[in-house]
């Protein structure tokens, strides 16, 4: 049994199952309406006419998932700040704020901590730094993998 | 008053009451619940459809606006200056055949569309339009919002995936990365506004600001400026607007994620956008521009029940109306800058937008939530104007 | 009222979807059960009036989670759909045997036994009464978090920290060393 009326959280549910309704019914009553007369050509994937060659299921670039996972880290940090946040100006009415900010900046200079570090080595960047030395290293590597080869 | 929501609201009124005495006599049990109920499911009924109204005008108002930025005439064949054009579009809709590809997963093809909508008609229950014509005022608020919102993500990147083209495929990865990106200067920017605000809350954050511009939040400080500006890029890049439409970039990637989806599969992607649009305009308007406050509290009880006469129930009616004026206003007006960026900037590339997002909005993100931070410990909350006015009275009281 | 069915919906929508997740063959298709699941213990977090932990959950797992699963997948090439992955081993589980049946008699056992235990405690719940209004647990949490526990909030940052730099080293180009 919840210790609260939970009254307050029905129009949540509600819009939900609408936003749910809303879609299957109108693509049923669509189903009355429209046409249907499916042919090869239709169904195909469109590449601005060309035939699709194989599946668009394919391997995709690693910063895509690094992206998400320093995405989460940062959203379980902002999870832990919204409550101190929330609290900041109460305790900082009944003169305790220092307590909070005190605590507050130190959670942040970690933060930032961590941030200033992947910056310096180049882990936010997008394209990854591509320097004449990095050139030549990965030339002389496929050089010598060619020659075992 | 802490929870106030529509049903609250309603509860107030001697009708109501009477009303539930008596279902409550006749059912022989506790009815409020029920009561309740019904009420929650009217309004959600209305603002759903109110919401669709104004995704279906946001399209005409786009194609309307777009066409004046480029001297052309835009839609005006239907209806009064063309208004009902998107009424068409919903009849044109509902009438295309609906194309499956035949490679497509056709189980993510079809929940897609439903997780963007559900992920963006669920924050619609927090959305502040008034004190009292909300339909819940959650707790947890902003958060909330943050958290069912991030399922529109998940929709646009099964959008792209179960398309199973090269078009759609990336389209839904750099939506998807683009939509959590951003989220991360957007929340830091969120937590500065709850600490001023005092709690998560929309009311409680609407309520710390006044009616006139120097008592909003983006005037508060100076750093509260940049974090509305910060916010607002935020904002743009999660709802995939220009300059940052790469899910979508028309020129690259044909239609990106819902390059695949015909008829009304694709009104409800395009519907499921306009309504967010609408929703951040409506967070932006909130948590910075006062939200429902109305100037003078011309719709204070107060003024419009003990100073102009009015009976109590009209006189809390209007005051409600007049808060939805307020922030239906601001809203709009921030709604309009939206589209008119959208017609003037080119986009971004990938790199310029991940650069964009960790190299300059998240550390200006930190640099503000720190400065608003020390700010509020430093001047015990009060905004630049408060202090401005304290000295300048000090300065007058002295001479 | 609306408690109970609150609590049923939530709680059908994460056994149902834990269930899916456990029999969908397609990679894909089991994470959006996954979601379902997450949304349900979500709910379920709203009926036991933490309100902000609801949130949370969604925030960090429907938001982050999922769609870093969503990306890991793609990393590896999508799901393919066929019942044999890229290392030749079969997907579909294997039968099992004496050992894994009676394990699994002993785990079923042991929930069967916890399950019993909070059942049996139901009917010892007080009687129904009136609710009070919704109370947030926000400002508790945010009080807690820099009162009594303020360390643990300061060690989580120097947790995350850590996982930050693990995240961007993961991602870091390798240079075999000759």
């Amino acid at each position: 049994m919840p210790a609260y009326n939970l009254d307050v959280y029905m129009p949540v549910v509600i819009l939900m199952v609408i936003a749910i309704v809303m879609v299957v019914g109108a693509l049923l009553v669509g189903k009355l309406l429209r046409p249907h007369n499916p042919s090869e050509l239709k169904e195909q994937a469109y590449e601005c006419g060309e035939d699709p060659v194989g599946t668009a299921w394919s391997n995709f670039n690693v910063r895509f998932y690094v992206v998400s996972l320093i995405f989460i880290i940062f959203d379980v940090e902002g999870a832990l700040m919204f409550p101190v946040a929330a609290i900041f100006k109460k305790f900082n009415g009944i003169a305790q704020g220092g307590l909070v900010l005190a605590s507050l900046l130190l959670f942040i200079g970690v933060l930032v901590s961590g941030i200033v570090y992947c910056w310096k080595k180049g882990d936010l960047d997008w394209v990854k730094s591509f320097t004449l030395e990095s050139y030549h290293h990965d030339r002389d590597q496929a050089q010598a993998e060619r020659k075992t080869a | 008053m802490m929870n106030d929501n529509v049903v609250s609201f309603f509860s107030e009124a001697p009708p109501y009451q009477a009303l539930n005495e008596k279902l409550t006599y006749l059912l022989n049990f506790d009815t409020r619940g029920m009561m309740a109920f019904v009420v929650y499911f009217v309004a959600a009924f209305v603002v759903v459809n109110v919401m669709a109204l104004i995704g279906g005008l946001g399209t005409y108002a786009e194609r309307k606006i777009s066409a004046d930025i480029q001297m052309r005439q835009g839609p005006n064949r239907v209806g009064p200056f063309g208004l009902l054009q998107f009424l068409a579009d919903g009849v044109k809709m509902i009438m295309k055949e609906d194309i499956l590809p035949k490679a497509a997963d056709k189980y993510l093809f079809f929940i897609a569309p439903i997780l963007c909508m559900v992920g963006v008609f669920a924050t619609l229950a927090v959305l502040p339009f008034s004190s009292g014509f909300t339909l819940t005022h959650l707790n947890i608020g902003v958060f909330y919002v943050l958290g069912v919102s991030s399922l529109v993500g998940v929709g646009i990147f099964l959008g792209g995936y179960s398309s199973n083209s090269k078009w759609s495929m990336l389209g839904g990865m750099r939506g998807a990365s683009q939509i959590i990106s951003y989220e991360v200067p957007v929340t830091l920017s969120i937590i500065a506004m709850v600490m001023l605000g005092g709690g998560l809350n929309f009311q409680t954050i609407v309520d710390g600001q006044g009616g006139l511009p120097h008592q909003w939040f983006i005037f508060h400080n100076p750093f509260t400026i940049i974090s509305f500006v910060v916010f607002f890029i935020g904002m743009l890049a999660e709802t995939n607007r220009a300059p940052f439409d790469l899910p979508e970039a028309e020129s690259e990637l044909v239609s990106g994620y819902h390059t695949e989806f015909t008829g009304m599969r694709f009104a409800f992607f395009a519907l499921a956008e306009y309504v967010e649009v609408f929703v951040v305009c409506g967070v932006a308007a909130a948590l910075y521009l006062g939200g429902y406050q109305v100037p003078f509290g011309l719709s204070s009880l107060e003024f419009l029940h003990t100073k102009v006469g009015l009976p109590m129930a009209p006189a809390r009616m209007i005051g409600q109306f007049l808060e939805i004026g307020g922030f239906v206003t601001k809203t709009v007006l921030l709604y309009y800058v939206v589209i008119w960026i959208r017609w003037t900037l080119p986009r971004l590339r990938v790199d310029q937008l991940m650069t964009l997002c960790w190299k300059y909005l998240t550390p200006i993100a930190l640099f503000n939530l720190v400065g608003i931070a020390v700010w509020i410990y430093l001047f015990n909350g009060e905004s630049m104007w408060n202090l401005v006015f304290k000295t300048g009275a000090a300065a007058a009281g002295h001479h | 009222m609306f408690d109970n069915f609150l609590f049923l919906s939530s709680a059908a929508l994460t056994v149902c979807g834990a269930l899916a997740v456990v029999l969908a063959p397609n990679l894909m298709h089991a994470c959006t059960y996954l979601l379902t699941t997450l949304i349900g213990v979500s709910g379920l977090y709203v009926t036991l009036s933490a309100d902000f932990l609801a949130a949370t959950q969604l925030v960090v797992y429907v938001g982050g989670v999922v769609i870093l699963m969503l990306f890991a997948i793609m990393l590896t090439g999508g799901n393919d759909n066929k019942s044999v992955n890229k290392f030749g081993i079969e997907k579909v589980a294997p039968m099992g045997n004496a050992k894994t049946f009676t394990l699994a008699g002993f785990s079923a056992l042991i929930m069967a036994l916890v399950i019993l235990k909070i059942i049996a405690n139901v009917n010892k719940a007080t009687p129904k009464t009136e609710l009070p209004p919704y109370e947030t647990t926000v400002e508790k949490i945010g009080e807690l978090l820099i009162t009594d526990h303020v360390l643990a909030f300061e060690i989580s940052s120097v947790l995350l920290l850590g996982a930050l730099i693990g995240a961007a080293l993961i991602a870091r180009p390798r240079r075999r060393e000759e």
